[in-house]
C-alpha cells in the first residue's frame, strides 16, 4: 500500500499545480483567500467548451474542501448562472454523482478532475445546445 | 501497511526526544503524518512561543525530503502565509542521511537566524531589511498573539 497523503499536503500539491495557470483543458483554480491556512475555500474557472452554446463564456465556481477531503469530495457550486443537468437551477450546486468522471469518488481525484469533468459535461452532445441564461448573471 | 524500518526507528527516537524544544507525535492512524511542536529559540523574537507544524513523509522518503509546514501563523521572511518554509535541506540540499529530527532542529535554527536574502514572504523580507527592529517587534507581537505559550505546554505535560 502506498503512503496516504494527508488533506493539507494534498491541497498544497493542488495549489502548486493550479498556480501554474490555465491549463490546455480550459480550467483553472486557486485559493479564494491566500491567507487561509486551512485551504478550505477555492474558486474555479471553466472556459466554455468550443462548438457549444458555452463557447467564449467564462464560468466561475466556488469549491469547498471540508475536513474529510480528499476522502470525501468537495462541495462545488456554480456562481455564474448555467443551465446544465446535475446543476441545481436555484443555487448552482453541482451534483457530482451526475458527472461520469467523478461519480464514484476516490481520494486520488482532484478539483481539476471535477472541473474538467464539468467542462466535458457542458460539451456533451445532449447538453451543448441547451438554452442558456444571458451572460453575466449569477446564482 | 508495512512501514520502512527507518521510519519506525525515527519515530521511536522522537518519542524519547527531550530538552531540545522539538516534539513530533503521530497524527491519528497515518504513521507517516506527524503533529509537530517547535519552541521558539531563546534570544529570538519567537522565544516563549510554541509553534505548531505538520510533517508528512512521502512514499519515497528518505530519498525525498519530508514535507513540512507551519500551522501557527508566524512573521518570518522564509515562511509564507500558508506556513510553507523556504529551507535548502527541504529542497535541493536534502540528503537521505538527514532525519525528521535534524529537519526540525534546522527549522528551529531558521527561526533564530532568518535569511531575508532568500525570502519566501517578500513583504516580510523587505521589512526585515529596511527596519530590522520593527520587523522583530512584529514577529514578537505575532508570537504573543498566535503561538501557544511555553508555560501552557508544560502544564499539559
Amino acid at each position: 500500500m502506498t503512503a496516504k497523503v494527508p488533506r493539507n499536503f494534498r491541497l498544497l500539491e493542488e495549489l502548486e499545480k493550479g498556480e501554474k495557470g490555465l491549463g490546455a483543458d480550459g480550467c483553472s483554480y486557486g485559493l479564494t483567500d491566500s491567507d487561509d491556512v486551512m485551504m478550505s475555500k477555492w474558486n474555479g474557472t471553466i472556459l466554455g467548451p468550443p462548438h457549444s452554446v458555452h463557447e467564449n463564456r467564462i464560468y466561475s465556481l466556488e469549491i469547498y474542501c471540508g475536513d474529510n477531503y480528499p476522502d470525501s469530495p468537495p462541495q462545488v457550486r456554480f456562481i455564474s448562472k448555467i443551465n446544465l443537468p446535475g446543476v441545481n437551477g436555484t443555487d448552482g450546486k453541482v451534483d457530482l454523482s451526475k458527472l461520469p468522471r467523478v461519480a464514484n469518488w476516490n481520494r486520488d481525484y482532484t478539483m481539476e478532475r471535477i472541473l474538467v469533468g464539468l467542462r466535458e459535461h457542458m460539451a456533451h452532445p445532449s447538453h451543448r445546445k441547451l438554452p442558456q441564461p444571458a451572460e453575466g448573471q449569477t446564482f | 501497511m508495512s512501514l520502512p524500518k527507518r521510519i519506525l526507528k525515527e519515530t521511536e527516537r522522537l518519542r524519547n526526544e527531550k530538552d531540545t524544544g522539538i516534539k513530533a507525535t503521530i497524527h491519528g492512524d497515518n504513521l507517516r503524518y506527524f503533529d509537530v511542536e517547535i519552541n521558539g529559540p531563546e534570544g529570538s523574537p519567537y522565544e516563549g512561543g510554541v509553534f505548531e507544524l505538520e510533517l508528512f513523509l512521502p512514499e519515497d522518503y528518505p530519498m525525498s525530503p519530508p514535507k513540512v509546514r507551519f500551522l501557527t501563523k508566524i512573521y518570518h521572511p522564509n515562511i509564507d502565509r500558508l506556513g510553507r518554509i523556504c529551507l535548502d535541506i527541504l529542497k535541493n540540499n536534502w540528503s537521505p542521511a538527514l532525519q525528521i529530527r535534524t529537519v526540525l532542529l534546522s527549522i528551529q535554527a531558521l527561526l533564530g537566524a532568518p535569511n531575508p536574502d532568500d525570502p519566501l514572504a517578500n513583504d516580510v523580507a523587505q521589512k526585515w531589511k529596511e527596519d530590522e527592529n520593527a520587523a522583530k517587534a512584529t514577529a514578537r507581537q505575532w508570537t504573543k498573539e498566535y503561538a501557544k505559550k511555553v508555560s501552557d505546554q508544560k502544564e499539559e505535560a
